[in-house]
């Protein structure tokens, strides 16, 4: 089983790594967004999947992220060594601030998220001297560190993918930790929890602003990979688009969310190309996963295996 | 350190116009066991609710060894000493019965921050959470989902969460509830065993365990104490058989 699971790893990181050469630059391109959305979807993840928290507001640290960046790089000619870094800083800031959402829970807990992402849109949007109204932030150059640039998409591309692999070895870590045990206990019985003597609310909010800051990363890999940045990043839809991929991939694991990005991003992509509706395409695909695979596709994989499984046993 | 574990002092919980707890006061010496015994309705669950932080009272003290903890959050009682189980069985199921234990037994010290090395890294609570489950009859169960144990084991786990959090005061609500006779037996001898620096509190039904196991009984009827004695005096009291048997 565990050999299985490292040939699958190995095939896997293979293909990742030859998909620059053999696929072209279409290809490559798609799938680094995956990474870098199934990051952001990761982070949606880290509450939802493990504590149970419903947030629809990761969009705002994404963007709050990318336009520190951007605006550093482009108007101060800030180097990428403080402007990523001061990215990652601005998003986990403001999560800071929205973690205070953890007094709240269930429905009033979302409704809150949904409000706090209008506000960082609304002022994404409208404050346009500062951010460029719905222009944006453009020309955002590829991050360079001294005399180590990025000077292509493809090499770029393999940066990202170092990035997503050394994310989700720290996520498996935390996943495994008290830390990240004491969040499932929460989502479980917080009442209970509550008695082993857990402040439950701390521990959430220490969830919060960490999933908050992954995010930001995600958003600064974003603005390098997008060169430029508009307020499309800090809308509703971006937050909704990153829980549902990870609800599409399987929540409560690491590689869910991203099959759920590829799933998303991928069909969305080629649908688009020949169907306008395509975004009634991506509300069928919800609704069925809602309705038939809640736990996604690693839940699908799960009970192929099992069956496949069950079969090799009875045929000695 | 004073020789009362627990005081209560005329605590009283209302929701909306009933007064659950009508002015309870309770004195518990360090070591001893008490037991509260009552009809349905009478506010155990609900008195025990106040006492571990659970429910905020509307009136009234609780001092755990001369110190006033009314207004300490539940986690920080147990931090200084309460430990609980409940009426309704609340375990994690969805995690095995390790993991279950390794929560209740990080949840009082530092560790539980703890996010850059794997649980599995602290040898010490694999070993304690070994340990305990034998104790409480579960040995070789650790890696079972919580939620694939029969009910009585999960009983039996409600009660060894409890003990991780090293209770010095351990309030048991009704910790045979929905049990057979031999699963019963079994729970309260266990119980029974406890060593006697654990104050014992204690919500039971079933009068033959109660009395059985108690110093001394508190009768509760109506949200106020009725009566409060040894368990021969209680078995003798004509007004605690009006309670539990109606009038004749």
């Amino acid at each position: 089983m565990d050999r299985g699971r490292a040939v699958l790893a190995a095939v896997a990181l293979a293909a990742a790594l030859a998909l620059p050469s053999a696929a072209g630059p279409f290809w490559t391109g798609l799938v680094t967004q995956m990474y870098i959305f199934g990051l952001l979807a990761l982070s949606v993840d880290l509450l939802l999947g493990h504590a149970g928290l419903f947030s629809l507001t990761h969009a705002s640290f994404f963007a709050v992220s990318a336009y520190t960046v951007a605006i550093l790089q482009v108007r101060y000619a800030v180097p990428t060594a403080l402007a990523a870094p001061a990215g990652i800083l601005a998003g986990t800031l403001l999560a800071l601030l929205f973690g205070l959402a953890v007094r709240t829970r269930g429905v009033y807990f979302i409704l809150i998220t949904i409000a706090f992402g209008y506000v960082v849109w609304g002022v994404a949007h409208r404050w346009s001297s500062f951010t460029g109204g719905d222009n944006g932030v453009t020309n955002v150059p590829f991050p360079a560190l001294g005399a180590a640039a990025i000077t292509s998409h493809t090499q770029y591309y393999y940066l990202v993918l170092a990035a997503v692999i050394v994310c989700g070895l720290g996520y498996r870590v935390f996943m495994r930790s008290p830390f990240g045990l004491g969040l499932r206990g929460i989502k479980a019985s917080e009442s209970r929890m509550q008695s082993l003597g857990f402040r439950t609310s701390a521990h959430l909010y220490a969830a919060f602003v960490l999933s908050g800051a992954l995010a930001s990363f995600a958003g600064v890999l974003y603005v390098y990979y997008n060169k430029f940045v508009n307020p499309v990043a800090a809308s509703f839809p971006v937050s909704v688009e990153a829980a549902l991929m990870a609800i599409v991939g399987g929540t409560g694991t690491i590689i869910g969310p991203f099959l759920g990005a590829a799933v998303v991003l991928g069909l969305r992509n080629w649908v688009s190309s020949f169907f306008e509706l395509h975004a009634a395409v991506m509300g069928a695909v919800f609704i069925a996963t809602v309705l038939w695979a809640p736990q996604g596709l690693v839940g699908i994989a799960g009970r192929l295996r099992a069956r496949f499984g069950k079969a090799k046993e009875r045929t000695p | 350190m004073s020789n009362t574990a627990l005081e209560v002092g005329a605590l009283a919980k209302v929701f909306g116009g009933l007064a659950a707890v009508d002015g309870v006061s309770l004195k518990v010496a360090a070591g001893e066991r008490r037991v509260l015994i009552g009809p349905n309705g009478a506010g155990k669950t609900t008195l025990f609710h106040c006492i571990t932080g659970t429910l905020k009272p509307t009136s009234g003290q609780v001092t755990l060894f001369g110190r006033d903890v009314t207004r300490l959050a539940e986690y920080s009682r147990t931090a200084l000493g309460m430990g609980r189980t409940f009426q309704i069985t609340n375990v994690f199921p969805d995690l095995t019965l390790g993991e279950n234990l390794a929560l209740a037994i990080v949840g009082t010290d530092r560790r539980k921050w703890v996010l850059h090395r794997p649980m599995q890294a602290y040898a010490d609570v694999r070993r304690q959470a070994l340990e305990s489950l034998e104790r409480v009859g579960l040995a070789g169960r650790a890696d079972q989902p919580a939620k694939l144990v029969s009910y009585g084991e999960r009983r039996q786990l409600e009660l060894a969460l409890a003990l991780n959090t090293r209770p010095k005061v351990l309030f048991l609500d009704e910790p045979c509830a929905g049990l057979s006779p031999a699963e019963r037996q079994r729970i309260s001898q266990m119980i029974g065993e406890l060593p006697r620096d654990i104050t014992l509190l204690m919500i039971e039904h079933d009068m033959d365990v109660a009395l059985g196991l108690a110093d001394r009984v508190t009768v509760l009827h109506q949200g106020r104490v009725i009566l409060e004695g040894s368990p021969d005096e209680v078995r003798a009291n004509a007004q605690v058989r009006d309670v539990y048997f109606g009038h004749a």
